[in-house]
């Protein structure tokens, strides 16, 4: 695995997708802990809204959350004409297989794809400080 | 036969009536000229003579004349009963020794002979054409479907059965070659194509069966069926039939276990969300509290932590099982150090068996070539077969990883355990999915999983399992792993080095963005 040559700057912000509470409770506070800015919105809609703002240097992204799926806020995030292009980097986090045709605009679209059950809050920062 | 002789008889009364008439006119003439002109009476006793002795040569004479003369006809109809089929003891007639009519009765009975032919080939014909009537009657009507291929693989006859099967028309089925319509997935790489190829050049009969063959794994909407599938190779058979396929359904028995499958990895995934809660809440209190719990709380904590990744690898077997049996397995095999994933595989494994009171030891060969595996694939694989030993060892015993360069330079790995062993009986069994060592079932849990899973990954990696054990004295499994430089060219995964793939899943790698 390559470290990157220098550790993140501090203050990164981060916005997390993530209906259920127990979840992104631990990943806030593990990745506040290091030092990153965690935004928590648990409804699809309002979480495509916020992610439009690009305020957000990473995106966690749960695919199953309430009122829109995770896969229509990464379409739309992609779309030209829905989301002006963002600097943000979009990470799927999931615990369910994915269908070909998702998986598919998984891997076209998204910058990362983490299955929650293999990774430990410590290892989500690991993963995220890897991250440009 | 006596029709001829009728024949013969009035021929010769004929020839006796016509002679006498002749006879008497000569007598006749001779007596009146006789007695004309010479006035003589003393040749009366040689006419006398005459008149008596002429009938008996010329009943000799007309026999002799009737035989010649009916010779021809004679052959002809010798001819005739020769090729009937009622009398069977009549030799062919001899054309050439006639006197008579040679020419005639050889070319009369040429022709005969030769309707005669005509006549056989059409009974004869009528006689096969039922054959093959019944014969394409009982191939049509098996129960069981029936594939027959060409020298070239083409399907030349698919029974009734079979069409119903493959699922397509007739007409899209016959001359066509049999793997672009058959679509089976096999469990092994040693697949029906592999096999015809091997034995089109080694052998001129072979035969081969395989098991849980899946029949239409791609076709949307329709479950597979599973198939026993037979094979019968006979080289250059002259009737096109080289390669038979007969097919056996075990769709009810083998897919029972898919349905098990499936309602297991349904289940399994709602395991994921709190699991991933457990070790995310097992993590932040084994870092907050380092240090300030008693040895007792400690080693609480240390043990549900293992406990969490054991339940960890339960839930990724399940899913990675239906994954194999879904063909959803997708394996890249890039270059590794093994010696590395040893390593590291031992390490994280290690805690398992500390747990339980077992120390678990590795050795790495040195000078191993690098290797092509897919390394979250292959860590299930170490971890499966440690987690066996670990299962099946009493406290207080070692578990062993060895490694080691093999005579066909393969890398093969061994797992050692000192535990209860396994009765050679049931060795054979061991990698069949839901299969677990009988004797212990009541004691020890298990899905009979973890073996099948090895099983199906190794031999996707193109290596090797198995398993020697003695009763009582413990088991070794081992695996090999093919060099990196073994790898054929197409199973290198594509040099996408811009993405780090591990257990977790994926990143890309957004080297040029780093700041």
């Amino acid at each position: 695995m390559d470290q990157p040559a220098t550790p993140p700057k501090p203050g990164r912000t981060v916005l997390c997708i993530e209906d259920e509470f127990f979840i992104s409770e631990l990943y806030a506070r593990a990745l506040t802990k290091a030092g990153y800015q965690i935004t928590v919105v648990s409804d699809g809609q309002k979480g495509l809204e916020a992610a439009q703002t690009d305020k957000y240097d990473i995106i966690l992204l749960d695919l199953m959350v309430p009122t829109i799926t995770g896969i229509e806020i990464l379409r739309a995030l992609r779309d030209s004409s829905k989301t002006p292009k963002l600097h943000s980097k979009i990470i799927i986090t999931t615990n369910l297989e994915q269908r070909d045709e998702s998986r598919s605009d998984i891997e076209g679209q998204a910058d990362g794809y983490i299955v929650k059950a293999e990774i430990t809050p410590r290892e989500l920062v690991a993963i995220l400080d890897r991250i440009a | 036969m006596d029709h001829l002789s009728k024949v013969v008889r009035t021929v010769r009364w004929y020839l006796i009536l016509i002679f006498l008439a002749y006879d008497a006119m000569v007598v006749g003439l001779w007596w009146i000229l006789g007695h004309v002109i010479t006035h003589r009476m003393s040749d009366s006793q040689i006419l006398l003579g005459l008149a008596v002795v002429s009938p008996f040569l010329i009943v000799i004479f007309a026999y002799i004349t009737a035989a010649y003369v009916t010779s021809p006809l004679k052959a002809i109809w010798q001819t005739i009963l020769h090729i009937s089929p009622t009398e069977h003891n009549i030799a062919p007639p001899k054309p050439a020794s006639l006197r008579l009519g040679r020419e005639l009765v050889a070319s009369l009975s040429a022709q005969i002979y030769q309707l005669a032919n005509v006549a056989e080939t059409v009974e004869g014909a009528a006689k096969k054409h039922n054959q093959d009537l019944n014969a394409n009657f009982i191939a049509n009507n098996l129960p069981l479907p029936l594939v027959v291929l060409n020298k070239y693989d083409m399907i030349m006859f698919a029974n009734a059965t079979a069409v119903k099967y493959l699922n397509q028309p007739l007409a899209e089925i016959i001359g066509k070659n049999a793997f672009t319509v058959m679509d089976v997935a096999f469990e092994t790489p040693d697949t029906l194509d592999s096999w015809l190829k091997q034995v089109k050049t080694e052998s001129a009969t072979a035969t081969k069966s395989w098991d849980r063959v899946k029949l239409n794994p791609s076709q949307e909407g329709q479950p597979p069926r599973y198939l026993d599938l037979a094979a019968f190779y006979n080289k250059d058979n002259p009737n096109n039939i080289e390669t038979m396929l007969v097919l056996f359904d075990h769709t009810a028995e083998y897919g029972k276990d898919d349905q098990i499958m499936s309602f297991m990895a349904l289940s399994v995934h709602e395991l994921r969300t709190p699991l991933t809660l457990l070790r995310g809440y097992i993590e932040t209190f084994q870092e907050e509290l380092a240090g300030q719990l008693d040895p007792e709380m400690t080693d609480f904590m240390f043990k549900m932590n293992a406990s969490a990744q054991q339940l960890a690898a339960f839930v990724n077997n399940i899913l990675n099982v239906a994954r194999v049996d879904g063909d959803q397995l997708m394996l890249e095999l890039h270059e590794e150090n093994w010696g590395e994933i040893i390593r590291s595989a031992a390490n994280t494994l290690a805690l398992r068996a500390k747990v339980r009171g077992l120390t678990l030891e590795f050795s790495i060969a040195p000078g191993l070539p690098t290797v092509g595996v897919d390394r979250v694939s292959i860590y299930e694989v170490i971890s499966n077969l440690v987690d066996n030993a670990i299962k099946y060892s009493q406290p207080g015993k070692k578990i062993r990883i060895d490694t080691k360069l093999t005579q066909d330079g393969l890398v093969e790995t061994t797992v050692q355990d000192w535990g209860v062993g396994i009765p050679t009986s049931v060795v054979p069994n061991l990698f069949t999915k839901f299969y677990r060592n009988h004797r212990n079932q009541a004691q020890i849990g298990g899905t009979g999983l973890g073996l099948y899973l090895s099983k199906a990954i190794v031999t996707a990696h193109g290596g090797n399992i198995w398993v020697r054990s003695k009763d009582g004295e413990g088991s070794t499994f081992g695996f090999t792993v093919l060099p990196y430089s073994q790898l054929t060219a197409e199973r290198k995964a594509s040099g996408n080095q811009d993405v780090t793939r591990g257990a977790h899943g994926w990143i890309k790698n957004h080297s040029l963005y780093r700041r």
